[in-house]
This record gives structure tokens, C-alpha cells and sequence, in this order.
């Protein structure tokens, strides 16, 4: 390496490096000049602080969004997809900063907001690179954000609890991870994923190339939380604050998602196997079937049963993880984002409001959000966009989102070999519509409970929320407007 | 007749396994401390089968690192734990099974996939400080900057996390 190429690192780095400086500039106002504040004026005044230098990153990644690059053996790699997932990275972390504005439950918020900026930054070099140490050292750092984020909240044992389960499922699932690229490493020689790709062969029954993969598949399978590495999601969306859960249900899902879609097709193209009707056989899309038929048929069943909102969200967030896992599965990279992006912008959104519901009522369960519609309109209308999109009801962005990824997958193969994946999906949405309906029920049909007053979060949540409800609206309704960037 | 190097990974590579067996399932003692002290032998063998590789940077540091540092915090958190109850408390029969049937499987695949694989032929490569210094500057750059912000990460969330809240 010479000193421009130290040069044009550094210059193709600007967005990340800038979002590493607004960390800094979170932690020393914080510490340096806000001591004496109110916690709310910390709160407000470092989401500003993100959202600025956020807006400035997102500035750079516009003008520079016809970069491409391929530097340092596939660390870094750009594309103008990958930059434009970073700025959808970028808008998620800004509303779930300013989420912190929505209840105390914590007096540390500078760093809380601080995290948040560390665990995007972690995203941003997690959707850049096609090398696999890149790949763990920014898992690492997004996973490690994510912990400390969900036990913020020390007054709430519930928030120990989940950080504790998540932590250490995580550290199992890190372990997994890291063991299945040894192998890969073993296997190619190489940690570049087209290199891998170029290497690896596929003798028939090969064992190792199999353990490699399913090892690999199930790391990430707990970052997406599928079945059966799910078992963490429930209580961390439950004890975790309502920003962290907003932002693990939300921006680590995009960034998951993507760089999963991307090793299994990128790295592991030879490798795939059938997951076929009746032409099975064994190789990563058979795992990944496998992961989605398991996702999609228990997330659904269990969210039937919950009463807790937040409790049904991470089993809706199962669910519908499985839909995903069949874009990846009908190797279509729009698609996938299509489906992550439009998802993540409804989880956060539905955070929001459960944020604002929460700290104003104290009441998690569905049954707290009873009468809504006289308390906030706004918010009524907010929650009941996110839930019919998160069911996938047209011409909201979860419908083009699940027939995107279903129609990939139907596509895949000969003679509609994954039709069994497919009709799975499509009946396991109308199982889904029974749930999401209740959460409906109670904001538009139940009484209005006695001494309730208004509900009304803080008028920066309000306005995004409302942009996201439009969000997830227009992408619907025009799907070729968001679909065109990621192609 | 092996050659001695063969002779000293058989060695190292047994005796690693030997003590990991003891530092998790040791029949004499249910002591923590006496598990630790395996894993500092359990690391020590693991170090020499490093040397074995040329990797003599990581071998250092693994002693250095892992049998010093790393196992002295492991005996303080050990220290401020309750360690009869530790001692006192019963096998779990069904996890025990359980358990051992799930090792059983994985550890059947495993020897059967690492026997029949045929591993990429590398060069071997030089382990000391000088090369790897180079390379962690150049290939490596990237990775070994994120890494100073995962310390960051980690640095924050210990120092809240252990913080006592003030009220």
C-alpha cells in the first residue's frame, strides 16, 4: 500500500468516518457541557447531534452514490446498492435516536444515543465488504452495541434478564459463526468471498463443505432470529427500552439480512443445493428452506397467542423472517432489500408508537392500546398503516415486499420446484391477519377505557412517525420508486 | 519413524484435549478453581501446538494474554461468586443425557467431515512480529481500525453497565 492508497481509503470511508465523528461529538457534549441538564434536554440534544452529523453522512453517500470500489482483498467493497442501504441505515438510526426523547429509562442517554451511532457505523462496514474477518469484526461491533443498548434500562430487571439471554445466545451464535468460516478458510484457503466462491466445489456429500454451511447459516440465523436460534427475540423486544428494540427489530435486520443474502450468493453460489419439491439435496438452500418453513410456521402459531404487544412483535419479527428468507432463497437482491428496508421502516414506526403508548399509559399489553382512536388520531392511524403492512395488505409496502420475495422464490428452479415454500407463505399471512387484526380491534372498535386522557408523544416523534406511515405508504403504493435504487 | 515435529503436535494436541476434558467435567473436583487452573493448561498446550505452525506471535500472546491476563479476571469474577453452592448443586440427570447425546452427534459429523476432507494446500506462513505488523497496516487495515471501536463499545458498556445508578 502507497500513501494514496491510505488516501483513498480515508476518502471513500468520509460517511463512515463522519458517523464515527458524531459518536465522539455525542459523548463530549454530553460529558462536557449537559452535566447539569434535564435528562429530556440530553435526549433531544444528542439525537441532534446524530441526526445532523447523520444527515451530513448522508449527504456524502448522495454525492458519492456512483462509487464503485473493490480495496484490500474485498474488505471494502461499494456499489451504489450498498450505498443506498447505508442510507436507509442511516434515516433508521435517526428516528430511533429520537425515540430516546420518548420516556426515561435511563439517565445515561448521551451514551445510550452514542451506542446507537457506534452500532450503525458497525452496519455501514458490515453492508460494504465481501470478506468474512470484515464480515465478524462488524458483526461484532453491531452485535456488542446491541447488547449494552439492551440492558441500558438498570431500574428494569426485565431489561438484565433479556440483555443476559441475548448476550450470551449471542456469543454462541458469534461462535458458530466463526467456526463455520474457519472451516470455509479451510476448505478455500481464502476468507475473499469470490475467491471462495472460485474454490470451493462441491463433490458429492462432501461433509465438511456442509458442516461449514449449516455452521454459518446458523450464526446468522440468530441475528435474523429464525427458528429455531429465535429463542432470545421474545424477551429482548420485551425488557429491552423501546429504542433498542426499535433498532434490533429494525436497522440490524437490514444489515443481516443483506450481508447473508450476499455470502450465500456471492460466496457460496456452487454450493446451494435443491430445496425443491421431491429434488432435494443438500446444500445451503435446503438449510435456508428449512430455517423458513420452521420461522413462518411457529412464528405465526405463537404470536396467536400473546397479549403483550411487544411479545407479539418479536413473533411476528420470527414470522417474518422466514418470508425473507425466501428471497434469499430466490437469490433476488432487490427483492431482499425491498422486503428488509420496507420492514425495518415499520418496525421502527410501530416502536414509535409503542414508545409514545408506553410511557404515557404504562400499559404493555395490547389491551392498553383500547380506544386509541379518541385519544390519538394520529397515532391510530400510524399503527393501523404499520400492522395492515406488516400483514401484507395492498397497497401497503408489506404487500410488494412478501409477493416480491414470494415471486422470486416461485421463480427459482424448473417447473415451480419451491411451490410448496411458496403456498406455505401465503397461508401462513392469512394465519398472521388474526393478530394483527386484534391489535386493530382494540385501537378502533374497543371502548375507550374510563379515565384515560389523551396520548401524545413529543412533536419531533410525531412528525416521524407520520413520515415513516407515509413511507411505508408511497413505497407501496409506487414500489418501482424505492426497487429502482436497489437493483 | 515420525518425525519429532509430529511427535510434539501429537503431544501438545493430546494433552490440550486431556486437560479441556478435565477443566469441564473433571471427576475428582467440582471446584472452579481447580476448572481454571485446567484452562491455563488447557491454553499453555494450545500455545505450543501454535509454535508448531510458525505462529509464534500468537503463541506469546496466547500465554501472555489468555493464561495471564484473561485467567486472572476469570479467578477474581470466580472469587466473588458463592462456590458451595456451586459445589452443592446436584447433576441435572436429563440435561446430562441430553447433553451428551447432542456432543455424541456433533462430535460424529465432525470427525467424519475432517477425515474425508481434503484441505486447501497452503504456504506456510511466517508468524513472527515483523510480517504480521506489515500485513495487519496493509490487507488488514480496515478490520484492525473497527476493532478500536468495538474496545470503545465495549469500554461504554462496561463502565455503565457496572456502574452503580445514582438516584
Amino acid at each position: 500500500m502507497t500513501n494514496g492508497d491510505y488516501y483513498q481509503l480515508l476518502k471513500l470511508l468520509a460517511p463512515e468516518w463522519t458517523v464515527v465523528g458524531t459518536v465522539l461529538a455525542i459523548l463530549f457534549a454530553d460529558l462536557q457541557f449537559w452535566r447539569n441538564r434535564s435528562v429530556a434536554w440530553r435526549s433531544a440534544g444528542a439525537a441532534s447531534i446524530l441526526s445532523l452529523g447523520f444527515a451530513a453522512a448522508a449527504g456524502l453517500l448522495i454525492w458519492k452514490r456512483a462509487v464503485t470500489a473493490d480495496l484490500l482483498g474485498g474488505t471494502l467493497v461499494l456499489s451504489p446498492t450498498s450505498q443506498y442501504v447505508k442510507l436507509a441505515l442511516l434515516g433508521l438510526a435517526i428516528v430511533t435516536a429520537w425515540l430516546c426523547t420518548e420516556g426515561e429509562f435511563t439517565k445515561h442517554v448521551g451514551e445510550f444515543v452514542a451506542l446507537i451511532a457506534l452500532a450503525t457505523a458497525g452496519m455501514m462496514f458490515l453492508v460494504s465488504t465481501e470478506n468474512l474477518l470484515m464480515v465478524f469484526v462488524a458483526l461484532e461491533l453491531v452485535s456488542l452495541s446491541l447488547y449494552v443498548m439492551t440492558a441500558f434500562n438498570k431500574r428494569s430487571p426485565r431489561s438484565a434478564e433479556a440483555a443476559l439471554k441475548y448476550f450470551l445466545f449471542g456469543g454462541m451464535a458469534a461462535a458458530f459463526t466463526l467456526f463455520g468460516f474457519s472451516f470455509l478458510y479451510g476448505l478455500t484457503g481464502s476468507i475473499h468471498l469470490p475467491t471462495i466462491a472460485a474454490k470451493i466445489s462441491w463433490h458429492a456429500g462432501d461433509p465438511l463443505t456442509l458442516v461449514a454451511i449449516v455452521l454459518v447459516v446458523a450464526g446468522f440465523g440468530f441475528k435474523i432470529a429464525a427458528v429455531p436460534f429465535h429463542l432470545w427475540a421474545p424477551d429482548a423486544y420485551e425488557g429491552a427500552p423501546a429504542p433498542a428494540a426499535a433498532f434490533i427489530a429494525s436497522g440490524s435486520k437490514v444489515a443481516s439480512f443483506f450481508v447473508l443474502g450476499k455470502l450465500l450468493s456471492v460466496g457460496l453460489p456452487g454450493v446451494g443445493g435443491s430445496g425443491a419439491w421431491k429434488a432435494f439435496s443438500p446444500g445451503w438452500l435446503a438449510v435456508v428452506a428449512i430455517l423458513a418453513t420452521a420461522s413462518m410456521i411457529f412464528g405465526n402459531l405463537a404470536a396467536l397467542a400473546q397479549s403483550s404487544l411487544r411479545r407479539l412483535l418479536a413473533y411476528s419479527a420470527i414470522a417474518h423472517a422466514g418470508y425473507a428468507l425466501l428471497a434469499i432463497i430466490g437469490g433476488s437482491q432487490p427483492a431482499l432489500l425491498y422486503y428488509a428496508i420496507t420492514y425495518a421502516v415499520t418496525s421502527v414506526g410501530i416502536f414509535g408508537v409503542v414508545a409514545v403508548v408506553e410511557n404515557r399509559t404504562g400499559n404493555e399489553d395490547i389491551a392498553g392500546l383500547a380506544g386509541l382512536r379518541e385519544r390519538s388520531f394520529l397515532l391510530s392511524v400510524a399503527l393501523s398503516v404499520f400492522v395492515l403492512s406488516l400483514a401484507g395488505v395492498p397497497p401497503l409496502a408489506g404487500f410488494f415486499g412478501k409477493f416480491y420475495a414470494f415471486a422470486a422464490a416461485a421463480k427459482l428452479g424448473s417447473s415451480l420446484g419451491y411451490w410448496w415454500l411458496v403456498a406455505l407463505a401465503l397461508g401462513a399471512s392469512c394465519v398472521s391477519l388474526f393478530y394483527y387484526l386484534q391489535v386493530l380491534k382494540q385501537v378502533w372498535v374497543a371502548p375507550v377505557p374510563e379515565g384515560q386522557g389523551k396520548v401524545a408523544g413529543g412533536w419531533v416523534v410525531s412528525i416521524l412517525l407520520a413520515l415513516l406511515a407515509l413511507a411505508v405508504l408511497v413505497t407501496g403504493a409506487a414500489p418501482e420508486l424505492l426497487i429502482r435504487f436497489l437493483k | 519413524m515420525p518425525a519429532l515435529t509430529d511427535l510434539l503436535f501429537y503431544g501438545f494436541a493430546g494433552l490440550a484435549l486431556l486437560f479441556g476434558f478435565l477443566c469441564v467435567a473433571n471427576p475428582l473436583s467440582r471446584n472452579p478453581v481447580t476448572s481454571a487452573m485446567f484452562l491455563v493448561l488447557t491454553i499453555c498446550s494450545l500455545a505450543g501446538l501454535f509454535v508448531l505452525l510458525n505462529a509464534f506471535f500468537l503463541a506469546a500472546v496466547q500465554v501472555l494474554v489468555y493464561a495471564g491476563a484473561v485467567m486472572v479476571l476469570f479467578l477474581f469474577v470466580i472469587m466473588l461468586l458463592d462456590l458451595k453452592e456451586e459445589e452443592r448443586r446436584k447433576l441435572n440427570k436429563v440435561a446430562l443425557g441430553a447433553g451428551t447425546v447432542a456432543v455424541a452427534v456433533i462430535a460424529g459429523i465432525l470427525i467424519r467431515a475432517v477425515t474425508s476432507a481434503k484441505p486447501a494446500a497452503d504456504k506456510l506462513v511466517e508468524g513472527t512480529t515483523k510480517p504480521l505488523g506489515r500485513i495487519l497496516f496493509t490487507e488488514y487495515l480496515l478490520p484492525f481500525e473497527i476493532l478500536s471501536l468495538l474496545l470503545l463499545v465495549a469500554m461504554v458498556g462496561v463502565i455503565l453497565l457496572s456502574k452503580k445508578e445514582l438516584k
